[in-house]
């Protein structure tokens, strides 16, 4: 069933050429994760503070947009914020623009769900200890809170680098240079689908493959401590 | 910015063609999947390392790969491997239902985990063979335990077909990105298969919602 006369003449020295452009574009994809996931991170608990407001509309504003972004694929989210909304803006933005954008909102819906999750799991009697200690809102949040919810949200977190490190690849399909689109280039240019294409999927397991090993590492050390 | 309903009607065959493409790959990547599922994780089970490491190996290759970039690889490369022609759709539910495998094997090797190990062993005490104890006593906890958990995959693998159309299977958001670039209405094709994926995802979501919160 293999075709073994056609594995024979496969060449790998062509992806090897190429070996600098496969590098950059790798280096394209971890920084769109990286943007996507420190922007994700801030603005997702942004959103799940205000999405505890006691004004009614802005909890459903706040519910509409994580729901909307939760339950839609990221392509289709991806494409309406190309073409759909320059319509109503006027402003056309790039493709690299709408990509970031596309995945940065998809990714702080998925965040604002885990950080909601997180400040849930803090106890009452936390609130009502700084509340009675005289605490100001802000220092509530970002000394009792927040420290608390965030060790509960890292296992999740963890779990999510990897997601979003593998959209990132999403974002090719509206011609983001990332490391699918550049090597889908090469492999057209070169006519070696089989050889570059191979080379991407090794390259995107290798760099996976450690990004899941070191959000382990990270849960381990800082995650919440069970049994203990 | 007016929105023009009358446009949707006057496409609504390849619209609909769209829905049932996405549709099916849905329902053929979750028959192959499972079936990919059940001999992975059988595998992953096995006290031998030489059964254990393939299936680990293809979890790991599965989830940690890109979803677009294993179409892509699928739709390039194994055709001129095993020498065989596809179409794109072929390749595409094929990509989909190994995903889905690797993803549905760890759902289910979690859920036997969890059964109580004393089922099987009482299982084993009354005399049980090999087939039944599996079939009438660890699966149907084990499935009951992931329910929730596979039913939230369902709303992944939904929104894993969209990436079809990236190597042009007429699925809904490639319909809706071939339409709204013939006609440049941009926002009625576009907004309308959004809403028609939401639609269909919501209600799932909810319902593993409903299950997990059952099952707690």
């Amino acid at each position: 069933m293999i075709n073994f006369d056609y594995l024979a003449t496969l060449d790998f020295s062509v992806p090897w050429q190429y070996r600098w452009q496969l590098l950059q574009a790798t280096v394209t994809s971890l920084w769109l994760a990286f943007i996507a996931t420190v922007v994700g991170a801030v603005l997702g608990t942004a959103v799940a503070i205000v999405g505890r407001m006691k004004f009614a509309p802005v909890r459903w504003l706040v519910l509409g947009y994580v729901e909307f972004f939760r339950n839609t694929p990221l392509l289709v989210q991806l494409t309406w914020i190309h073409f759909v909304v320059p319509l109503f803006t006027g402003i056309n933005t790039s493709p690299f623009m709408s990509g970031t954008i596309a995945l940065t909102l998809n990714v702080t819906a998925y965040f604002s769900e885990t950080a909601r999750a997180g400040i849930n799991s803090v106890g009452k009697g936390q609130w009502e200890a700084a509340r009675a200690l005289g605490l100001h809102w802000v220092p509530i949040w970002s000394k009792v809170v927040l420290p608390q919810a965030f060790r509960v949200m890292i296992p999740p977190i963890a779990n999510m680098v990897i997601s979003i490190f593998k959209a990132t690849a999403i974002l090719s399909i509206l011609a983001v240079d990332d490391l699918l689109r550049v090597s889908s280039r090469i492999a057209n240019l070169s006519f070696k689908p089989v050889e570059v294409m191979t080379a991407m999927a090794i390259i995107y397991f290798v760099v996976g493959s450690l990004i899941t090993f070191g959000t382990g590492k990270v849960e381990a050390r800082y995650g919440p401590r069970e049994g203990k | 910015m007016g929105f023009d309903w009358s446009i949707l009607w006057q496409y609504r065959e390849p619209l609909i063609s769209g829905a049932i493409t996405t549709f099916s790959v849905v329902l053929v990547s979750l028959f192959f999947g499972a079936l990919i599922a059940s001999v992975v994780c059988a595998g992953s089970l096995q006290k031998s390392k030489y059964l254990r490491a393939p299936a680990r190996l293809y979890v790991q290759i599965f989830r940690v790969i890109p979803e677009v970039a294993l179409i892509f690889w699928v739709y390039l490369c194994l055709p001129l491997v095993l020498d065989v022609r596809m179409s794109a759709f072929q390749s595409g539910a094929l990509a989909i239902s190994l995903i889905s495998g690797a993803y549905l094997s760890e759902i289910l090797r979690a859920g036997i985990i969890a059964v109580p190990k004393g089922q099987g062993e009482a299982a084993f005490a009354l005399g049980l063979s090999a087939l039944p104890r599996w079939y009438k006593v660890i699966l149907p906890q084990a499935l009951r335990i992931v329910l929730p958990t596979i039913v939230s995959f369902l709303t992944e693998l939904v929104k894993m077909t969209s990436l079809l159309a990236a190597i042009s299977v007429g699925e809904m958001a490639y319909q809706a990105n071939v339409l709204g670039s013939q006609t440049f209405k941009y926002n009625e094709f576009f907004t309308s298969v959004a809403i028609a994926y939401f639609v269909v995802i919501f209600p799932i979501t909810v319902l593993s919602r409903r299950l997990e919160k059952k099952g707690s």
